[in-house]
């Protein structure tokens, strides 16, 4: 434990517990199942965090509309000329922003004060995203009614973005305001098919999902230095290897390990792919969130399908990242503006804001995430040389061209596939 | 005041007093089983909404697809509810008969652990039956004669998961029984004793062996390790047990009288147990998921809700009816010599 730090504590607790969407399950399943309120009832702390509705941000809401001076009904989101008020509420995932380690500052993040400073919007920023599905499920009635869901901006992952906004739940950027965004987005990030001309979402950070060991683990095994997922099958690592509980990533490398191409991906080959898997599940594969760090650092995970920044930022040493020879699957966390929103005009600051490759370089040098601004890479060499030419920050052509997006899924496609891949692991 | 008004009230008072118990029912119970249950048999998405088919689809695909995850919650729940009364009856017994002024003390013990959360507490096994914590250290430094293969864990078999259960969930038993023994009258042991009530029981270690071995199988069948092994060691401490413990009086009168904590024990024990799925989640691996685990998985990850419906439709009718049948057996009036709960 200890040489993981504190990140890396924080990460495994946050993300064992929460990422993985177990808690904040726990209440809502509760009163489903009848027999779960029990377990609400004790896990205390675990019912009282759910977010039903996000109170803060409802009461801070209301509070701002008169200034902003919407005439019509209530709810309706006030024109993105508008006045830029004084608050915008912001749902994140967990560590995914810069915080100062040091100085009168500390444990806030120094790119809100600077925006808070620049506009004199204070940005009520909460970590409420620990899965696309759960935190959806919080505002989804909300949505569906084109009500304020108590957010002005979240970041969401492709295929949830993708989704939402194929529903119409997504309020179009007024891209006057975010020219920065225009200038500086990444052209890979640049004419998706889900929206080609970015009229609803800028990228917040990407990362890739590649393979991850311990290399004093593999050696004493008997393995050369992995190179490929197919490696995560050999014998010799039985029992010591864990995939993601992400389905889109784990099924993602199968497909690359089968020669399938995940942007194509077919219910049959997800089959392929599950046979493919379930003899690693009877020699106790397991599945896991970002807790692979706490099972690097005891030992007990010696290879594992894992998330990119990860083990840079709080594994050990002998810990390493390979893009694997396959392939890796490429995904992005994308901010978006709910229907509903009061403080749109804000929200198109902040993402113009995060797009000034200054800015974007002050994050990417704390999170270790891929950078979706152009231009950062040339900021983060006056504050940290070395972040500059890291391939998980700014990965090279090499492996841009080897980077796989998962296929957008229909409603149908997205139930079947995930019902397989709880079948896989066990539920 | 009139006497048709009178009489009103009279007939309205007990509707009225019922009325908030009544309310809180319809509304957070009877309405959300119906919803469930019309889910269950709903087709749709749920961005795009269900619309009601009646396809009972959801239902017919449970024996095929769930019946393994079924059995892993029946079989984890019966041994958490056995192993935490076999741990608790001895425990709330010291309590109440030997406890003197230690009683509360000893009682602020056993439910000290609920003031940390029920996650924590959980995620705290982990590290206890690690492969680098102290059980697995003891067991490798005990073994001196390298007879435990050096992959030997239990984190992800069922021992992990049952463990975690019977943990969490050993207050739930050891509470009731508590208070159920707390409230005998000892002098009606005395009076047994009086009418010759031997210190132990004829017989005792034939019926403590019988049993002892048919637990110890049960357990040993139950974390998939050795049945006959389990089933010997539960023999002879069934013997030592009945030979040596179960004295006639404790079983003609202390026994019976415990039994509404028995039952209240095992019934809240058992019931959460059942649909519990963060130690399965927390401890366990693919091949220990419980029910509650596809329901959750089901309901959040698949956005499955016609499948999760129909499983929590079919859990929750199951536990109905277990209960029913197990309440006519222990609830009884006959058995618990005229003491209810």
């Amino acid at each position: 434990m200890d040489e993981m730090g504190e990140k890396g504590l924080r990460d495994a607790l946050e993300t064992r517990i929460s990422r993985r969407t177990l808690l904040r399950r726990g209440g809502q399943i509760a009163g489903v199942t009848g027999v779960g309120a029990f377990l609400a009832a004790c896990s205390g702390s675990a019912a009282t965090t759910a977010p039903t509705q996000a109170a803060v941000p409802s009461t801070a809401a209301s509070a701002a509309a008169p200034s902003a001076g919407a005439a019509a009904s209530p709810t309706a989101a006030p024109p993105s000329e508008g006045p830029m008020g004084t608050i915008l509420n912001f749902a994140n995932w967990p560590a995914y922003i810069d915080v100062a380690t040091s100085g009168p500052d500390k444990g806030k993040s120094p790119t809100l004060l600077q925006f808070e400073k620049a506009t004199g919007v204070h940005v009520n920023y909460q970590e409420k995203i620990d899965d696309n599905n759960s935190f959806v499920a919080t505002i989804r009635d909300q949505l569906k009614a084109g009500l304020d869901t108590g957010w002005d901006l979240m970041a969401l992952t492709d295929w949830m973005a993708a989704r939402l906004i194929g529903l119409g739940w997504i309020s179009k950027i007024n891209q006057a305001n975010v020219p920065n965004c225009r200038a500086n987005l990444r052209d890979a990030l640049r004419n998706l098919p889900w929206d080609p001309n970015n009229d609803y979402h800028y990228t917040w950070q990407s990362g890739m999902t590649g393979v991850g060991y311990n290399k004093k683990s593999v050696a004493k095994a008997g393995m050369p230095p992995l190179t490929k997922v197919a490696d995560l099958w050999d014998s010799r690592l039985a029992g010591h290897v864990t995939f993601l509980t992400e389905m889109r990533d784990t099924f993602g490398l199968g497909a690359l390990k089968l020669g399938i191409d995940p942007a194509t991906i077919t219910l049959d080959q997800v089959k392929q792919i599950v046979n493919d898997m379930q003899p690693l599940v009877s020699q106790g594969l397991r599945f896991t969130g970002n807790s692979y760090l706490q099972d690097f650092a005891n030992g007990k995970v010696w290879a594992a399908m894992v998330w990119s920044g990860d083990l840079a930022s709080s594994g050990s040493a002998d810990d390493t990242f390979v893009f694997p020879e396959e392939g890796t699957m490429i995904w992005s966390d994308n901010m978006l503006i709910p229907k509903g929103a009061q403080h749109q005009r804000a929200a198109e600051a902040f993402m113009n804001f995060v797009y000034d490759p200054k800015i974007a370089a002050q994050i990417e040098d704390y999170v270790y995430y891929v950078c979706p601004v152009k231009g950062a890479d040339v900021e983060i060499k006056k504050i940290d040389p070395s972040a500059a030419t890291n391939p998980l920050i700014f990965p090279t052509p090499a492996i841009v061209a080897k980077q796989h997006a998962f296929k957008i899924l229909t409603s149908d496609e997205d139930q079947q596939f995930n019902n397989a891949f709880n079948t896989l692991m066990g539920s | 005041m009139s006497r048709t008004s009178h009489l009103l009230r009279r007939f309205l008072t007990p509707y009225l007093l019922l009325a908030p118990g009544l309310l809180w029912l319809i509304v957070f119970f009877i309405f959300p089983t119906v919803q469930m249950f019309l889910y269950s048999v709903s087709t749709g998405s749920v961005d795009f909404g269900y619309r009601l088919t009646w396809s009972f689809a959801a239902f017919t695909q449970i024996p095929q697809e769930f019946s393994r995850q079924f059995a892993n919650s029946i079989l984890y729940g019966t041994l958490a509810t056995i192993l935490t009364f076999l741990i608790s009856y001895p425990l709330a017994y010291f309590i109440a008969f030997r406890g003197g002024r230690y009683k509360n003390v000893i009682l602020f013990l056993v439910i000290a652990p609920f003031f940390t959360s029920f996650l924590i507490r959980t995620i705290s096994w982990q590290i206890i039956l690690g492969d680098n914590g102290p059980v697995i250290g003891l067991i490798h430094t005990v073994d001196v004669f390298h007879q435990v293969p050096q992959n030997f864990t239990f984190m992800g078999e069922p021992i992990a998961v049952v463990s975690g259960l019977v943990y969490n969930f050993l207050p739930f038993m050891t509470l009731p029984l508590y208070v159920a023994l707390e409230r005998i009258d000892l002098r009606l042991i005395e009076a047994a004793q009086d009418l010759y009530a031997g210190p132990w029981r004829p017989r005792g270690w034939i019926y403590g062996a019988l049993g002892g071995a048919a637990l110890g199988g049960l357990v040993g069948f139950g974390i998939s390790w050795s049945v006959p092994a389990f089933a010997a060691a539960g023999a002879v401490l069934g013997t030592l047990i009945g030979g040596f413990f179960v004295s006639e009086s404790f079983l003609r009168v202390t026994f019976p009288l415990s039994l509404p904590g028995v039952f209240a024990g095992s019934l809240l024990t058992f019931i959460p147990a059942l649909g519990d799925y963060v130690n399965a989640t927390l401890l366990g691996s693919p091949k220990t998921q419980m029910i509650g685990n596809v329901i959750q998985a089901r309901f959040l990850e698949s956005n499955d809700y016609p499948t999760a419906s129909a499983l929590s439709f079919v859990l929750m009718v199951g536990i109905i009816i277990a209960v029913m049948a197990y309440a006519r057996v222990l609830g009884t009036e006959d058995l618990s010599g005229g003491v209810t709960i």
